[in-house]
């Protein structure tokens, strides 16, 4: 039995490419991912008002599927992963609260699914270098010589109390899966900065001039692609290169999901990385 | 003397700043003004107040500046400030609290993000998922009933990003029906009476 996986709205319409990357590289590995039946959106905000509980009810509805289908639950973007693993970690130490949502919804969630990111289970089920099944001994094409720098956002490690996935301010879960990959982590200033979020829809120049502050960076210090974790951040970071004014340097770079990577890596078939749907084309790096 | 004057038009309410405490569970009169939270926040260059300014302002009562700041919708709740801040405040729960005041209390809200949000909750409430399509072509038509001249300076910009989704492939016209669509409506639906019942409890109890 696979496990339970929670793609989220975005990976099944503007990140169908993350999605696929991950699937192919989950059932090389032997994790394979099994999507939870007739799936709704997360809500995409945690509620962090005291008395708000309603905002509570659509990440508890998956939480119930996922006890369906088993111990924990494994989503990929960033969002979806916040809102899970903090609705879990609340109603797990609330429990007027877990009573008050599962009366509202008639359903029966007994507050006790692991909400893991892909990432965790990387790392925790097969180990990097080490462990049960370590991803290094996996990898057929090394990605040797590759710089690449590890963006990780805000979403996927703050606030650290109720996330604890890594290092809040010097996170190091990215740098590993990537040395493990043959690649060479490039640290660089921005790494943790938030990227802009929804405002490119309202207020585009914010995460295009945040956009722009981040990827400089990374270019700055070497790097010759940027890794993501979360559908908005990949937007937010390729999308205002379309133009040469994305970087203050002028110099493109391209901006992958690291699942994308690892396909590379593992010696996936190229249908399978999803490079076409960049507006940096990250191919040139790859090419044989 | 005119400084004077409006020194003095600014009222304050001191029971704001324990109100924000009591629903936030942040402990807003502990800041001590460090700034560090202005100094990492990366939307802080569109903000008319500093997050360390609104804090300040919070605990002086200054009420009315602070809920028709555009401050409290320019977060976008990344959590930098709550993860430096040497007082273990956090100002993202500190936010949502204010954004929902202004909205019960009617301050006009920075217009915008709240058409934004409620265009991504009509989404998931008619398709079970979201829809970007349709989500921005509501998003947009709420703008166009505010304000014409912002609405075709934005619409442009987004025909544009429009166009370079649909031809990348990245958006599609059809939108994903989940089949517990009619159970999120009815959730939907119990939810909002659910909450204006409240409400009403509120008021009369």
């Amino acid at each position: 039995m696979g496990i339970p996986y929670f793609p989220g709205c975005t990976l099944s319409t503007n990140a169908k490419n993350y999605d696929r990357s991950a699937r192919a590289v989950a059932k090389t590995l032997g994790l394979e991912l099994e999507e939870l039946p007739e799936w709704q959106c997360c809500g995409a905000t945690f509620p962090l008002m005291l008395d708000d509980s309603m905002a509570l009810i659509a990440p508890t509805r998956i939480l119930y599927q996922a006890q369906q289908a088993g111990e924990r639950v494994t989503t990929l973007c960033s969002i979806c992963f916040n809102v899970l693993r903090r609705s879990q970690a609340l109603l797990e130490r609330d429990e007027e609260m877990l009573d008050r949502i599962n009366w509202f919804t008639e359903q029966d969630y007994e507050g006790n699914v692991y909400v893991a990111h892909f990432l965790e289970l990387l790392r925790d089920d097969l180990g990097w270098e080490e462990g049960p099944a370590p991803l290094a001994k996996h990898v057929k094409r090394p990605l040797t010589g590759l710089k690449a720098a590890p963006y990780y956002g805000c979403l996927l490690l703050r606030p650290y109390d109720e996330i604890g996935l890594d290092d809040p301010e010097n996170p190091r879960i990215l740098h590993d899966l990537l040395r493990a990959l043959g690649a060479e982590p490039v640290d660089f200033p921005y790494n943790v900065e938030c990227c802009g979020s929804y405002l490119m829809v309202k207020d585009p120049e914010v995460p295009e001039t945040l956009s722009q502050e981040i990827v400089t960076s990374a270019g700055e210090h070497g790097a010759d692609v940027v890794v993501t974790v979360c559908p908005l951040c990949q937007f937010n970071l390729d999308y205002p290169q379309r133009e040469s004014a994305g970087t203050r340097t002028g110099s493109r770079i391209p901006v992958v999901y690291f699942t994308q990577l690892m396909a590379v890596a593992l010696g996936l078939p190229e249908e399978t990385w999803g490079f076409e749907d960049h507006y940096v084309d990250p191919k040139r790096l790859f090419a044989e | 003397m005119a400084l004077g004057n409006k020194a003095l038009a600014v009222r304050t309410d001191l029971s704001f700043g324990d109100i924000i405490r009591e629903r936030s569970g942040e402990d807003v009169h502990s800041c001590y003004y460090c700034q560090k939270c202005t100094a990492g926040c990366p939307t802080a260059f569109v903000m008319d107040y500093k997050p360390a300014q609104l804090l300040r302002m919070i605990q002086l009562g200054q009420r009315e500046r602070v809920l028709s700041s555009t401050t409290i919708w320019m977060c976008i709740g990344c959590e930098a400030c709550g993860t430096r801040c040497p007082n273990q405040i956090r100002l993202a729960p500190v936010m949502d609290v204010l954004r929902q005041m202004a909205l019960d209390e009617d301050y006009a809200p920075e217009t915008a993000v709240y058409s934004l949000h409620r265009s991504f909750l009509d989404s998931i409430r008619m398709w079970g998922r979201m829809h970007e399509v349709t989500m921005l072509a509501q998003f947009k038509t709420l703008e166009l009933l505010k304000e014409y001249p912002v609405f075709f300076k934005g619409l442009l910009g987004d025909m544009k990003l429009g166009a370079d989704l649909l031809l990348n492939g990245k958006l599609s016209f059809i939108p994903d029906r989940i089949k517990g669509v009619d159970e999120i409506r009815a959730l939907y639906e119990e939810a909002a009476a659910t909450s204006s019942r409240e409400k009403e409890s509120e008021v009369s109890g």
